[in-house]
C-alpha cells in the first residue's frame, strides 16, 4: 500500500501546528528546495507527471513552464474555492495539514520566481481560513514566509483572499476576476494565465491538493512519485466518498485505484440494505456510471475512455431507493444557481433546463420534455465562454442517456 | 444611518488594501469586515467601501449582488444555512428542512420575528461525508437529524 | 499578410487581425450582437462562433486571431446549428415586444433570426419578468427584459464616457443592467447608448412611438453644431407630397470616422436637429414697398448686381458691409472672398458667429459653427465683431445668417439697421428679426447642399446633400455664384461653376490649405 503522504498524519494531535509539523519532517522539503535550481526543480515536477488535482488536470509543471521569464511580478493563486460538489478534500488538507500547502507554495513560488501568493478560499470555509491564517503566522515567525527565507535570500508574501459564495470562481480565470475585486466573470482564453493573469502579471493558478503534492516531490522524487500511481499520472489523489455509502469521508490512494475497490473495500460498500443504482466518479461535473459501469481504474485516461472524467476525484455514490429525476433536480438546480449569467448558453440554457425539471417534479412533464432538455444539453455543450457551461451540460446528457427509462417512468 | 468603522477595524482595513496592487482588489476583503462589523451591508456602507478605495459606488453594488453570501439586508443573529445540494439530499437533507421550517415557522429566505434565525437553503457546503449538513454562521454541523437539530439550536442563544 | 480561408476563398489577411474584423473585410458577414469595433472583445454572446478545421470546437470569429492557413467556414452544419441555439436561447426570454420596440427594423435579433433563425419557439416556461421603462438617465428609456447582456452600454460608459452610471447587478439568469439607486445616466455622449443597444433595450424617449426605422430614409452628412464637423447620418421621413405631409428628420445617427469623431457623436448634435424641420424661411419676402422687385431670384440677384455696381462706380464701396457666419461651406466663404474682397474691394466683411460655450473633453468645442478655420485659411478675420463696425452708415448691407438672433438682438444692432439704407438677409430659418430687412432670401442647409466645411483640426471634409431643399431656397454658392457672373466684373471665373465640385476644385487650385489631403 503506497505511503499516504498528505494524509498519514491527520489523526495525530495537533499536527495542524507548526511545531508538531516541523516534528514529522516539516519544512525539510523547503530546505532542500532552496538549495536547488529553480529548473532543477520544474524539472523534478514534470517528471512527476503531477496532474492538476482540482478538476481539469492539467500537467503542473507544463503550467509553470508555460509562465515567461519576465522581470515583472508574478503571482501564485491557489485555488481553495472547493466548490465541486461532492468535493470536501481540500478542507481536510488545510483543516489538518496547512503547512504542508504552505510548504507547497514556497517551493512553487521559488521555482517560478513568484514573491506573493495568494490563497483564494470559499467564503464558506472561514474557520479553515482562521486555521490557515493561525498557520501562515507561524510560518512568518519561524522564517520559513517572510524576507530572505531561511537566509536564502528568497522572499514571499502569502496571503489569504475570501470568496463570498460563487461555484464560477473556482474556474481559474474567475478566480482572478474575482480576486482584483470584480464579479467572477470568466475571461476570455488566449490569454492565457500564465502570461496575463492576475493584474495583467504571469499567473499560476494551481488547486490545494496539486501544491500540497510538490513538498514530498522534492523529497522523495519524482520517479518516487510516478511509481505511486501511473506512468502518466503521478503520486496519490484523495479521493472523497460520499452519498449512500457505510463510510463517506476521504482516501488517499494511488491514482489507478479501482472505482469499485474504493466504494466497496476502503468506503464500506453501499449502505446496508441499500443497492447499488449510480456512481458520480468526479464530482457533480462528472458525467454519471451506472452499476454496472464501476469496475474501471481512477486515472484521467481511464475515466476519459468511459465518457466521464476523474475531476475533483470527489465519488458520489447514488441508490435504487433515489430518483434520478430528484438528482437531475439537483444538478439542474444548482448550476442554474451558480451560472454567472456572461454568456447566453449557459445564463439561458442552465435557467431553462432548471425551469422543465421543476415543471417535471411538478408532475407537469412529459416525455418530450426529456428530449428538449437532451437538445437544449447539447446546444449549450461546446459553446460556452468557460466550462461551467460543459460542466452543467455533461451530467444532464449523461442522466437523460443513462437512465432515460426510469426518467420517463416519473413523467 | 452613516456606518463608521471602529478605530481598530480601519486599522485592519488599512493593512488589507495594502496588500494588494490595485486597491480594488480589497473589495472582498472590505465587504465581509462590512458585513461582520454591521450584520451586512447597506447603501451607506457601499459608498463607503466605495470611497476607501477610490471607485464609485456602483461598482461596489455590482460585486454585493454577485455573491451569495453578501447580505443586502440585515438578516437574524443566526444564519442557518442549510445544504440542499446532492449528497446532503440524497441522505435526507428534505425532510430536514421541512422539519427547520416547521420548528422556525418560516420558509427559506425569511427570518424570524424575534430576528433570532435566519433560514437559507444553499449550495454544496464541501462537507458532504457528513451530509446532511448545515452551516450555522461560520459553524459547521453534520449528520444531522431531528435531534441533533433540536439540540444545536437549543444551545443558541 | 497571412493567407487564411473562409468558406474555402483565399483571403489575405493582416497579421493579428481577428476573423471577423478580416471577413467584413471581403465583405462576407458573421453576426455578431456584443462585439463592436470600438471596444475588444467581449466573447459573451457567442453569435460569432466559427466552424475551423483541425479544432475540435467551435471558436469566437470576434476574438479569434487568424494564422497562416487557417481554414474557417461560416455556415458548415455545426455553425448554422450553434448559431440557432443562441438565438433560441436570446429569444426564448426575450419578449415579444416588437409591435411596440421603437428598435424594430433596425434589430440585430430580428435580423439575424430573418437570416438564420425562422424556427418555432419551443420555450413552454413562464419568461423572467423585468423592469420594462426605467427611466435611466436624459431622454434614455431601458427595458431589461429586452436585454440580451451584450454590456456595450456598460462598458460604453466605462471606457468612452468613463461615468460609469450603468451596471450588471445579479447573477446567472438573474443578471440586469440598470443604474446605481437613482444616479441616472448623466454625460454629453448618452444619446450612443441607444445606438449601440443591438436591441430595444435601451430606447430613446427622443424617437419613442413615433415613426417605424423602414419608413424613414437616410443619409449622410457632417454636424454642423460644433466645429467638430462630426459624421452623422440624418434619418428622415420624405413626406407625402400629395397629402402635403413634409418632410421630416426623425433622428440623427453617428457614423464612423475614424479621423474625427470616432464611432460617437455628442448629445447637443444628436438632438439639436430641430433646425432641419421647423421654422423655416419659406419663400421670399419684400418688406419694404419701395422697392420695384418681383419675388424672384432673378429680379433680387438684378436689384442687388444693379446696386453694387453703382456703388463700385461711384467709389461708394466703403458704404457696403457684408455680414456673414461660418455655417458657410468653404466654397462659399472663397466665393465671397472672391466676389466682396477680390472683385468689389469691400473692407467691411465681419464674419459674426454664434456665442461660443462649453466644450467638454472629448468631442464638443467651444465654438458652436462648423467653419471657423475655414473661413480663417480663406482669409476672413475672425476676431469676434464688434456692432460698431456696422453702425458707423452704411449704405448698404449683404448679410448671410443662419443664426440671426443672439449677438443680434440687441437695440445697437436694430438701430445699425435703420440706418442702412437698403439691406438684404439670405437666411435658411424664419425670426421675427427677419422682418427688419428689405429684403428676406430663403436659403438652404448644409443637409440640403453640397460642398465642404474644415474643421477645428484644420480637417476639411466634403459633404453631399441628404435631400432637397424647400422649393424656392438656394444655396449660397450657387447665389453667389450667379451674383459674381451677373457682376461683370470676372463674369467668366464664375461661369464654370456649375456644381458645388467645380468650385472646390478653383478653390484648391488657389490656396495650397485646401489641397492637401490630411
Amino acid at each position: 500500500m503506497a505511503e499516504q503522504t498528505l494524509t498519514q498524519h491527520f489523526g495525530l494531535k495537533d499536527f495542524y501546528k507548526i511545531d508538531e509539523y516541523v516534528k514529522k519532517k516539516g519544512y525539510e522539503a523547503v530546505k532542500k528546495a532552496l538549495q536547488m535550481k529553480p529548473e532543477e526543480i520544474l524539472e523534478e515536477v514534470k517528471k512527476a507527471n503531477l496532474r492538476g488535482r482540482g478538476g481539469a488536470g492539467f500537467p503542473a509543471g507544463v503550467k509553470w513552464g508555460f509562465v515567461p521569464k519576465v522581470d515583472k511580478p508574478k503571482y501564485l493563486c491557489v485555488n481553495a474555492d472547493e466548490g465541486e460538489p461532492g468535493t470536501f478534500k481540500d478542507r481536510y488538507i488545510m483543516n489538518h495539514n496547512p503547512h504542508m500547502l504552505l510548504e507547497g507554495i514556497i517551493i512553487t513560488s521559488f521555482c517560478v520566481d513568484i514573491h506573493t501568493a495568494f490563497i483564494y478560499i470559499r467564503g464558506e470555509y472561514e474557520v479553515i481560513a482562521l486555521r490557515l491564517e493561525e498557520a501562515i503566522s507561524d510560518a512568518y515567525k519561524k522564517g520559513f514566509l517572510g524576507k530572505n527565507i531561511l537566509g536564502s535570500g528568497f522572499t514571499l508574501d502569502v496571503f489569504i483572499h475570501r470568496g463570498a459564495g460563487a461555484y464560477i470562481c473556482g474556474e481559474e480565470t474567475a478566480l482572478l476576476e474575482s480576486l482584483e475585486g470584480k464579479r467572477g466573470n470568466p475571461r476570455l482564453k488566449p490569454p492565457f494565465p500564465a502570461s496575463v493573469g492576475l493584474f495583467q502579471s504571469p499567473t499560476v493558478i494551481n488547486n490545494v491538493e496539486t501544491i500540497s503534492n510538490i513538498p514530498q516531490i522534492i523529497l522523495n522524487g519524482a520517479d518516487w512519485f510516478v511509481d505511486k500511481g501511473l506512468p502518466k499520472d503521478g503520486g496519490t489523489r484523495i479521493f472523497g466518498v460520499s452519498g449512500m455509502v457505510e463510510k463517506p469521508g476521504i482516501y488517499e490512494l494511488p491514482i489507478g485505484t479501482s472505482l469499485k475497490d474504493i466504494i466497496n473495500k476502503h468506503a464500506g460498500g453501499v449502505k446496508k440494505g441499500k443497492k447499488l443504482k449510480a456512481v458520480i466518479p468526479g464530482g457533480m461535473s462528472a458525467p454519471v456510471l451506472k452499476a454496472d459501469e464501476i469496475d474501471l481504474p481512477m486515472d484521467f485516461d481511464s475515466l476519459v475512455n468511459a465518457e466521464s472524467m476523474l475531476g475533483s476525484a470527489a465519488i458520489i455514490v447514488i441508490d435504487t431507493g433515489t430518483s434520478m429525476l430528484d438528482v437531475l433536480k439537483a444538478v439542474t438546480k444548482f448550476y442554474s444557481h451558480e451560472s454567472c449569467g456572461q454568456c447566453t448558453p449557459c445564463r439561458i440554457g442552465t435557467s431553462w433546463i432548471n425551469k422543465i425539471v421543476k415543471r417535471m417534479i411538478e408532475g407537469k412533464g412529459s416525455k418530450k420534455d426529456l428530449d428538449e432538455i437532451v437538445r437544449l444539453a447539447s446546444n449549450i455543450l461546446g459553446n460556452t465562454l468557460c466550462p461551467l457551461g460543459d460542466a452543467a451540460a455533461m451530467p444532464i446528457l449523461s442522466i437523460t442517456k443513462k437512465f432515460r427509462k426510469e426518467l420517463e417512468s416519473h413523467l | 444611518m452613516n456606518p463608521e468603522y471602529s478605530a481598530k477595524t480601519r486599522k485592519k482595513i488599512d493593512e488589507i488594501v495594502a496588500r494588494y496592487p490595485q486597491k480594488e482588489a480589497a473589495i472582498l476583503p472590505l465587504l465581509h469586515i462590512t458585513q461582520q462589523e454591521f450584520g451586512f451591508i447597506s447603501p451607506d456602507s457601499e459608498k463607503l467601501v466605495a470611497e476607501i478605495l477610490g471607485i464609485k459606488p456602483i461598482r461596489v453594488r455590482e460585486v454585493v449582488t454577485f455573491y451569495t453570501m453578501l447580505e443586502r439586508e440585515p438578516i437574524g443573529k443566526y444564519h442557518i444555512q442549510v445544504c440542499s445540494n446532492l449528497s446532503c439530499t440524497l441522505l435526507g437533507s428534505e425532510k430536514l428542512i421541512d422539519y427547520l421550517k416547521g420548528k422556525l415557522g418560516i420558509k427559506p429566505g425569511e427570518t424570524t420575528k424575534d430576528k433570532k434565525f435566519t433560514l437559507t437553503l444553499v449550495e454544496c457546503l464541501g462537507a458532504c461525508e457528513q451530509a446532511p449538513c448545515m452551516m450555522v454562521n461560520f459553524d459547521y454541523y453534520g449528520n444531522l437529524d431531528k435531534k441533533k437539530i433540536d439540540k444545536i439550536l437549543d444551545g443558541l442563544e | 499578410m497571412v493567407k487564411i480561408f473562409i468558406d474555402e476563398k483565399p483571403v489575405e489577411a493582416e497579421e493579428g487581425a481577428t476573423i471577423l474584423k478580416t471577413a467584413e473585410k471581403e465583405g462576407i458577414s458573421i453576426p455578431h450582437l456584443c462585439y463592436h469595433s470600438a471596444f475588444p472583445p467581449e466573447g459573451s454572446c457567442r453569435m460569432c462562433l466559427v466552424e475551423i478545421e483541425g479544432l475540435p470546437k467551435l471558436e469566437l470569429a470576434c476574438s479569434t486571431q487568424v494564422r497562416d492557413g487557417m481554414k474557417v467556414f461560416t455556415h458548415s452544419e455545426k455553425v448554422v446549428e450553434a448559431r440557432k441555439g443562441v438565438l433560441e436561447f436570446l429569444l426564448a426570454e426575450h419578449p415579444l415586444d416588437c409591435p411596440i420596440c421603437d428598435k424594430a427594423g433596425d434589430c440585430k435579433l430580428q435580423d439575424y433570426y430573418d437570416e438564420y433563425g425562422l424556427f418555432e419557439s419551443q420555450f413552454r416556461e413562464n419568461k423572467e419578468k423585468r423592469e420594462k421603462k426605467d427611466a435611466i438617465g436624459k431622454s434614455l428609456l431601458h427595458d431589461e427584459e429586452r436585454c440580451i447582456l451584450c454590456r456595450r452600454c456598460v462598458r460604453f460608459l466605462r471606457e468612452v464616457t468613463k461615468t460609469q452610471e450603468l451596471g450588471v447587478f445579479e447573477r446567472g439568469i438573474n443578471s440586469r443592467v440598470n443604474i446605481y439607486d437613482l444616479a441616472p445616466i448623466d454625460n454629453n455622449y448618452s444619446g450612443n447608448l441607444a445606438q449601440i443597444c443591438p436591441v430595444g433595450a435601451i430606447t430613446d424617449k427622443d424617437f419613442r412611438f413615433k415613426t417605424r426605422s423602414w419608413f424613414l430614409k437616410s443619409g449622410e452628412s457632417i454636424c454642423p453644431l460644433c466645429s467638430r464637423g462630426c459624421s452623422i447620418t440624418v434619418e428622415y421621413h420624405p413626406g407625402f407630397y400629395r397629402l402635403n405631409v413634409p418632410r421630416r428628420v426623425y433622428r440623427i445617427k453617428a457614423r464612423e470616422n475614424q479621423e474625427v469623431n470616432g464611432f460617437w457623436i455628442c448629445d447637443l448634435g444628436r438632438y439639436g436637429y430641430s433646425y432641419l424641420n421647423d421654422n423655416r424661411q419659406e419663400k421670399i419676402v419684400l418688406t419694404n414697398m419701395k422697392m420695384r422687385i418681383e419675388p424672384t431670384w432673378e429680379s433680387v440677384r438684378a436689384f442687388i448686381t444693379e446696386k453694387l455696381n453703382s456703388l463700385n462706380s461711384t467709389g461708394k464701396m466703403s458704404q457696403m458691409a457684408v455680414v456673414l457666419n461660418t455655417w458657410l461651406s468653404n466654397e462659399e466663404l472663397f466665393l465671397v472672398h472672391k466676389i466682396f474682397r477680390s472683385d468689389l474691394n469691400v473692407e467691411k466683411i465681419i464674419v459674426v458667429d454664434p456665442p461660443q460655450s462649453e466644450a467638454d473633453e472629448f468631442l464638443l468645442t467651444p465654438e458652436r459653427s462648423p467653419n471657423r478655420r475655414g473661413a480663417q485659411e480663406i482669409g476672413f478675420d475672425i476676431k469676434p465683431a464688434s456692432l460698431k463696425d456696422l453702425a458707423a452708415k452704411a449704405d448698404f448691407l449683404l448679410m448671410f445668417g443662419s443664426y440671426i438672433a443672439g449677438p443680434f438682438d440687441s437695440p445697437g444692432f436694430k438701430d445699425a439697421l435703420k440706418k442702412t439704407e437698403v439691406k438684404i438677409l439670405f437666411t435658411p430659418h424664419a425670426h421675427e428679426m427677419n422682418s427688419l430687412f428689405d429684403i428676406i432670401f430663403p436659403t438652404a442647409l448644409i443637409a440640403e447642399k453640397g460642398g465642404s466645411l474644415t474643421n477645428v483640426e484644420g480637417k476639411v471634409q466634403g459633404f453631399t446633400p441628404v435631400f432637397e431643399p424647400p422649393e424656392g431656397s438656394l444655396s449660397e454658392w450657387q447665389i453667389l455664384k450667379d451674383l459674381g457672373q451677373t457682376l461683370g466684373i470676372n463674369s467668366a471665373f464664375y461661369k464654370e461653376f456649375t456644381t458645388p465640385e467645380a468650385v472646390s476644385n478653383k478653390m484648391k487650385e488657389e490656396i495650397p490649405f485646401f489641397r492637401e489631403e490630411k
